[in-house]
């Protein structure tokens, strides 16, 4: 129990007639986290028909590539056209390529899915490229596998995003047969119209 | 001097302390000393940068990581002033964008941060890198270096296992990995000077090691032949470089100095030494089931006599001297692959 930034110890209590043990007083090693605030989240509040929606894939999923083609394959048929993207790497020359990519998509969708997160580095860089998008203003959701949702939640919260829109699928997706992670992406795609708040 | 962190009244039994640190979730695991005013100003008074200055942010959390708050991680884990700017070079080096902080705080990976110190600073400072040089050896500098460093990342940055950071396994070096390079005994520059430092500076390399990963042969006194043995261990086929960017990434390959001085009258010239590494760590496509060597190929891994290697470049193979003298060791500290190895000077108040 802390009151006014003293530490009382939990698990003692003194009468009042006992002198109260030696102390020290020392610093606080911590700090506080980032992310205070939360910027806008953005959503389309229209059909997709006519609009160009981005999905972001990486190539390490096998399992993601399924579900982001059999998405976009239905945004297609609801009249959408689509911008597909693979990213893969963070950093050096070929992680600079993949950045430059999720700006050059940012400047031409109209909203994008972005995944995937399902280990802990590229959950972080799932979200690190949908805050890129929603910070140019665009609906975009991140997909994230249930193990990795709480991360997800916290590097958005700690990039400023805490508003940001995440998807949650299944874990894990990997080693999945095909027909399974198919009726996943028939499920889900209702959910992912929904965050990025398609009228219908 | 003013400090600004908050201030915290705790038992001065260590017993006590200890349980109120482990209840505050400050401690990894092991106890740790009082950060009293007067051992953190006296660390401070060593600092080459103000208290208030913000040195860098460090995630998962994004905390922003003042000078005072790393003197306060630096206090709890015993660094003495002298060695203070080590933690701060070595912090510096971790926020270069190029390392991938973000990254390696949060993934499934073991990777953690390992420091390499080369300059005079070592002796100064009790860094090891002799006998038993990555854990074992107590030296002051080598242990209380490496937790203030992993300290740090716990309490200002927010890592927590299973919580901000996923790493599935952890390794040993979350407690903190720091050791020196035996630049007097190895027949090629130091670390430092091939990074570009001079001979004369201190300087601290941070790696994103996986581990350690011990290499050993008494069976061939041929350093090429050695040599050509060690490339193929370092390129084991589950290794990181395999799943993502042969661009990405550098291997530490530390050899002990008797075969150091084998690999320098084979290798005068250390890039030569890193040419013949790059050209042999490489494995048949055959080696891999037909679903990894597809992947391989529809990346492009395969070169045209069949082989995969680790690495694109030479420089990705970083060899360094240090250890004991036994004649029949060396230890890769292998690549998680999405990080570039950073150095810093080491500064001290001028």
């Amino acid at each position: 129990m802390r009151t006014h930034g003293v530490y009382m110890r939990p698990h003692q209590s003194y009468d009042a007639g006992m002198s109260d043990p030696a102390t020290v007083w020392v610093r606080r090693p911590t700090a506080a986290p980032g992310g205070d605030e939360s910027a806008p989240a953005f959503r389309l509040d229209r059909a997709v028909s006519g609009l160009t929606i981005g999905v972001r894939e990486d190539r390490a999923w096998r399992s993601w590539q399924l579900i982001g083609d059999i998405w976009s394959e239905y945004l297609r048929r609801d009249g959408a056209e689509t911008i597909t993207v693979e990213t893969g790497a963070q950093v050096g020359q070929p992680g600079s390529d993949d950045r430059k990519q999720i700006d050059e998509l940012a400047a031409v969708v109209d909203a994008a899915v972005v995944g995937l997160g399902t280990c802990g580095s590229c959950t972080t860089f799932t979200i690190k490229d949908a805050v890129a998008l929603e910070e140019q203003e665009r609906p975009v959701v991140a997909v994230v596998c249930e193990e990795f949702l709480v991360h997800g939640q916290n590097v958005a919260t700690h990039l400023g995003h805490r508003d940001l829109k995440i998807l949650v699928l299944p874990y894990p997706l990997e080693a999945r047969p095909d027909d399974e992670l198919r009726a996943i992406a028939d499920e889900y795609y209702p959910r992912m119209l929904e965050l990025l708040g398609v009228a219908s | 001097m003013t400090l600004t962190s908050d201030r915290v009244e705790v038992a001065a039994d260590p017993r006590q302390q200890y349980e109120q640190a482990m209840a505050e979730r400050w401690s990894d695991g092991v106890p740790l000393l009082p950060a009293t005013d007067d051992a953190v100003e006296a660390i401070l008074a060593a600092s080459p940068y103000p208290a208030d200055h913000a040195l860098c942010v460090l995630p998962p959390r994004n905390g922003v990581a003042t000078v005072e708050l790393i003197a306060i991680n630096a206090a709890m884990a015993g660094v003495e002033p002298a060695a203070f700017g080590v933690v701060l070079a070595a912090l510096e080096a971790m926020s270069e964008p190029e390392w991938n902080a973000f990254g390696l705080t949060t993934t499934t990976s073991s990777v953690f941060p390992m420091l390499v110190v080369n300059g005079a600073c070592r002796d100064e400072l009790g860094i090891d890198y002799r006998a038993s040089c990555m854990g074992g050896a107590a030296g002051r500098g080598s242990m209380t270096i490496g937790r203030a460093v992993a300290l740090c990342l716990r309490n200002i940055g927010g890592q927590r296992a299973g919580e901000t950071t996923k790493s599935v396994f952890g390794q040993p070096a979350r407690f903190g990995f720091c050791f020196g390079e035996w630049e007097e005994r190895s027949p090629w520059p130091a670390l430092s000077v091939r990074r570009g430092f001079r001979a004369d500076q201190n300087v601290v390399t941070v790696h994103g090691g996986k581990g350690t990963f011990p290499l050993a042969d008494i069976h061939n006194d041929d350093p090429r032949d050695l040599l050509y043995l060690i490339a193929k261990s370092l390129a084991f086929p589950l290794a990181n470089p395999y799943l993502g960017n042969p661009e990405n990434g550098e291997v530490i390959v530390a050899f002990n100095p008797m075969w150091a001085e084998r690999f320098g009258r084979a290798f005068p010239d250390v890039e030569d030494l890193q040419r013949y590494l790059r050209a042999h760590a490489c494995q048949p496509i055959d080696l891999w089931p037909a679903a990894n060597a597809a992947m391989l190929a529809d990346r492009g891994r395969v070169d045209p006599e069949g082989r995969v290697h680790l690495f694109e470049r030479p420089d990705q193979f970083v060899p360094m001297v240090c250890g004991g003298l036994g004649s029949l060791h060396a230890i890769a500290l292998p690549s998680f692959g999405e990080s570039q190895m950073q150095s810093k000077a080491i500064l001290s108040k001028s």
